[in-house]
């Protein structure tokens, strides 16, 4: 019996090692390939569209490899650092879904300023990229980064919950925004949310409505702006529309909300590209339409993330190549089409086939109206986590506005240090 | 040849057997050194190294990548003092910790009381209780925040069905910290369970046989035979449950991410946001190595209520 | 003395050992309890892997599914490496769980039953090690690992984790608790420490071994993490590492994510199955001599 036990332990040792054998090693490639890994965390609907790219670059260029690993964004976060560090990382990644994260990677000179820039194919066509994704990449009048896709955040809404209802029109004004989101919320929003709100774990819906009214969380000089009147306001009409009407769940994380809306349980949802293939494989007589215009005029958000190239890539003049086929119009355009994701350059604007195509056209019209969340503020992760969320989180629950947002200023400036107030 | 059982420090011995050379009975290398050198430089390598590591990053403003660290001696430690995260943290671990560990001894016990025997039926129930523990705390605690999920739950299906209206168990600052303690529990039970049923099997039966022939009651017997019977089982129970429950993350990070507004912001959740989303290193390490340290004084507290020396 | 052996009519005479009927009565209705409560998530689970969505949110209090649908398993077999995760899984938890008897009883014998300079010191260093949650080590040990050249190998993943201070403990209450006198008499016989161990105290110990073999290769198939910082090869994770590619910050599909769930639970169910009469009848960690 021991002697058996011995002998497969014995095996199952040998067939460790020689499994060892046959793996890590790396593949350098045969004939003066050049090999580059890219690591990004687009699990979601949109994903199809990435392997795309990488496999038509690999297509139309012979002499490069590009190999693509898709991560959980957490294992990135916790991984990247080290390995760009050891030199171990990959050539290209995404680091986060938070534009801000690259701050980070620019201050400990992980990353490479790109230099392949300018006009022309093979270039990264800099003045074509929507104006916003540049500037929030660019530090010390370096480039660092370009920005994997583009998002606009636009208003879904049930169309047959509206036909129902006998409206044949998605709101266009925050009154009727509000209006609707009341007169969709049935049973204080146990059997049908009226307009279903994310707080935490999720791209930003919030300051959407802030922004609706005027208000802002933090001015151009990084100082909290949550006090403001016009802040104050906005937070208030939709908190207690959320805490007093139930017009949405509190604490929801996005993927709550998109699964509400998904489920034919709420009739309104401010979101991005990604979720219009899943909602509609869910049987959602779909509708997406601009948010509402705010007293500012139109408005929304705009959510980007970061590639960029390690410092200690073997290979910068393939990797920018990489980056510049990424951000060229063809490719663009086909990506567009695929993942309903609005093109990232301004040269694609007036396409006939991207102005056809019915989400495409939605949330490429609102790109010059879309503003980033906390756009190059220091400590962003921190003041959204900690500050924000925070915020958010107590007004729904009841907190008057006045104490929510006195104690987020506080720690606001704290985290950005913010000094003229 | 003669054992050396007397002097029991050193393996040589006093005495030894004609003909058998001077060499073989001196050991160069303690066999216990040897039995243990496995074990002891994967640890040392893979674990205690790091940990001194660990330290060693707390003393600056660790950034991984930077080209120089900011040494700030132990400005990271005086910059948790001051920060009311770490001390929400902190009491929402010792909460969970004290909870979960009390109820798990208690209701482990219990059970493992009703089921001493060796029934089928016995066995059966007994796996049944343990099938819990062997699954991963990261799928589990995905299942209970969809049961608990007021939406698309069991438990908010059952609200339904009795006409009320569904509670949001993991939203609710006040409840969501009490839903993990049960889920913890949930997980565990069945663990020590298993625990203490081995420690009561190795209860002399004559200790039993006296107690019923002198009338005592069940609960005498209990509280005042089978407890202090099983101490040494009941110092390992409670010593492997409390280091565990100390280092809650899997299931808060799944179920809450921290929240709501941090009821549920366990020490390590707070590690990990501080280490790998807002990237401060150092500042994530000082918080371990305060973790850690109320570890070690708790256990080592343990230790000496179950007066582990007389038992070794 | 168990009553059990005493004729039956005799036992009816007898006071009932555990007392009042009303008592236990009210043990079994609460033991029961508990068995439905540890077994309903369960039943919840693999159900749910079955359900649409549209299921899910119409019928919250239906433990089984109104129609089933297998999109969630197929979503799984069709965008991973299946049968090669699964390869890993068994090769990494498999190989690592016995390296893990080895060691862990080797130490735990020593610590049980040898005396030594320095064996307190070495019991509190396991110890120590519990005490840290892996998030504190990861940085330090990744790149321990980069200057070993063992990043993205199958001796990254295996060797660190060829030992566990969980099992060093419970091996070593349990073999405390096995009487001394048949080490005497086997070294009377002239029987080494290693025989000792191999040939008196690893048999007697054997439902000690199986709860650590199981444990163990639980936490080892479950770990997450691991796989994922050791390496980047999609090809090397593990099966439950690989499942998280389908969570995400706007996934919502529950059938798939239940679905990942119970594909993951399905081998170390089976290897509980197996194994469990060795262990649920309780270890032993009494220490007693």
């Amino acid at each position: 019996m021991k002697k058996k036990i011995v002998a497969v332990a014995a095996g199952a040792v040998v067939l460790a090692l020689g499994l060892a054998a046959c793996s890590g090693t790396s593949s350098t490639g045969s004939g003066g390939k050049v090999d580059l890994t890219v690591w990004t965390g687009f699990t979601g609907g949109d994903r199809p569209g990435y392997a795309e790219i990488v496999k038509d670059f690999n297509a139309s260029h012979k002499n490069i490899h590009v190999t693509m690993t898709v991560e959980p964004w957490d294992t990135i976060g916790q991984k990247l650092p080290s390995a760009w560090l050891t030199g171990q990382g990959p050539d290209i990644a995404a680091p986060s879904p938070d534009p801000n994260a690259i701050a980070q990677y620019v201050k400990t000179n992980s990353v490479l300023p790109l230099t392949l820039t300018g006009d022309g194919d093979g270039k990264i066509n800099v003045d074509k990229l929507a104006p916003g994704t540049v500037k929030e990449f660019t530090y010390n009048g370096k480039l660092y980064a370009i920005p994997a896709n583009f998002a606009s955040l636009s208003l879904y809404y049930n169309k047959k919950m509206f036909a129902a209802a006998g409206i044949t029109n998605p709101p266009t004004t925050v009154a009727e925004f509000a209006d609707d989101a009341k007169k969709f919320t049935i049973d204080g929003g146990t059997t049908q949310s009226g307009l279903v709100l994310a707080d935490n774990q999720t791209i930003q819906m919030w300051p959407v409505l802030q922004w609706l009214e005027g208000g802002d969380i933090v001015d151009s000089k990084n100082c909290s702006a949550v006090q403001t009147d016009a802040s104050q306001k906005g937070l208030k009409i939709w908190g207690d529309l959320v805490a007093k009407d139930g017009i949405s769940p509190v604490g929801l994380t996005g993927a709550q909300a998109d699964s509400l809306f998904s489920a034919g349980k709420a009739a309104m949802e401010i979101n991005g590209p990604w979720a219009a293939s899943g909602y509609k494989s869910a049987g959602i007589d779909l509708g997406i339409a601009p948010v509402p215009a705010g007293v500012d005029g139109p408005v929304t958000l705009g959510a980007i993330a970061p590639l960029a190239i390690s410092a200690k890539t073997k290979h910068p003049q393939e990797a920018q190549e990489f980056l510049a086929y990424w951000t060229s119009k063809s490719v663009q355009k086909t990506f567009s089409l695929t993942t309903g994701f609005p093109p990232l350059r301004t040269d694609l604007a007036a396409d006939p086939e991207l102005k056809a195509n019915a989400i495409v056209s939605v949330f490429a019209a609102q790109v010059p109206d879309a503003r980033l969340y906390l756009p190059k503020v220091p400590n962003a992760t921190q003041v959204d986590s900690d500050a924000y969320t925070t915020m958010i989180g107590q007004i729904t629950r009841g907190t008057d506005v006045a104490t929510a947002t006195a104690t987020a200023q506080t720690a606001i400036n704290k985290l950005t240090g913010c000094t003229s107030k | 040849m003669s054992t050396s059982t007397i002097s029991g420090a050193r393996v040589t011995s006093v005495t030894r057997a004609p003909g058998s050379p001077a060499r073989r009975r001196r050991k160069r290398w303690s066999p216990g050194l040897l039995f243990l050198a496995p074990s002891l430089l994967i640890l040392g390598v893979f674990v205690l190294w790091p940990i001194a590591q660990s330290f060693y990053y707390s003393l600056f403003d660790w950034t991984v990548g930077a080209d120089s660290q900011t040494w700030l001696g132990f400005g990271n430690y005086v910059a948790l003092t001051q920060d009311p995260h770490f001390w929400n943290a902190l009491g929402v671990t010792l909460i969970y910790s004290v909870v979960t560990v009390v109820l798990l001894v208690v209701l482990g016990l219990l059970v493992a009381l009703a089921l001493q025997g060796e029934g089928i039926i016995t066995r059966i129930v007994r796996s049944a209780l343990f099938f819990p523990t062997i699954v991963s705390l990261v799928s589990i605690g995905l299942v209970w925040k969809f049961l608990l999920d007021p939406q698309i739950g069991l438990v908010g299906g059952l609200f339904d069905l009795v006409g009320a209206k569904p509670i949001p168990f993991l939203t609710t600052p006040s409840l969501a910290l009490p839903s993990l303690i049960f889920v913890g529990v949930w997980k565990s039970v069945g663990f020590a369970m298993i625990i203490f049923v081995g420690g009561l099997k190795a209860v002399p039966p004559e200790r039993y046989e006296a107690a019923r022939l002198d009338g005592t009651s069940r609960v005498q017997t209990v509280w005042y035979i089978t407890l202090p019977s099983i101490r040494p089982t009941l110092l390992f129970a409670t010593l492997i449950l409390t280091i565990q429950s100390l280092q809650l993350f899997d299931l808060v990070y799944v179920m809450t991410g921290g929240g709501p507004l941090f009821a549920t912001d366990s020490l390590v959740n707070l590690l990990y946001r501080s280490g790998f989303v807002n990237y401060k290193t150092g500042y994530a390490a000082a918080i371990s190595w305060v973790l850690f340290v109320i570890v070690m004084i708790i256990s080592a507290i343990q230790l000496r209520v179950f007066r582990y020396d007389d038992v070794d | 003395m168990s009553t059990d052996r005493l004729a039956p009519a005799v036992l009816r005479r007898l006071p009932h050992p555990d007392g009042l009927l009303i008592n236990r009565i009210l043990v079994r209705v609460f033991i029961g309890v508990g068995v439905v409560l540890a077994l309903v998530p369960f039943v919840w689970m693999v159900s749910g892997s079955f359900r649409s969505e549209a299921d899910l949110f119409g019928n919250p209090s239906s433990l089984f599914p109104g129609s089933i649908t297998l999109h969630g398993y197929e979503s799984v077999w069709l965008q991973l490496p299946f049968l090669r995760l699964l390869l890993n899984s068994f090769v990494f938890a498999g190989v690592t769980t016995l390296l893990t008897l080895l060691f862990d009883s080797l130490s735990a014998y020593a610590l049980a039953r040898l005396r030594f300079r320095g064996r307190t010191l070495c019991f509190i260093l396991v110890l120590v090690t519990l005490m840290v949650p892996f998030q504190v080590t990861l940085i330090p040990v990744f790149i321990e690992l980069f200057h070993l050249g063992w990043l993205n190998t199958y001796q990254g993943l295996i060797v660190p984790r060829a030992t566990s201070a969980f099992g060093i403990f419970l091996l070593r209450q349990s073999f405390i608790s096995i009487p001394a006198e048949l080490d005497e008499a086997a070294r009377i016989d002239g029987a080494s420490h290693l025989r000792i161990y191999w040939s008196v105290i690893l048999p007697l110990a054997k439902p000690a071994l199986a709860t650590v073999a199981v444990l163990n290769f639980m936490n080892l198939w479950n770990d997450l993490l691991w796989p994922l910082v050791v390496t980047s090869d999609p090809n090397m994770l593990t099966l439950p590492a690989g499942l998280t590619l389908f969570g995400g910050a706007h996934v919502t599909d529950h059938a798939v994510l239940l679905a990942g769930a119970v594909i993951s639970l399905l081998p170390i169910a089976v290897a509980f199955f197996l194994a469990q009469k060795y262990f649920v009848a309780g270890v032993s960690t009494s220490g007693l001599k």
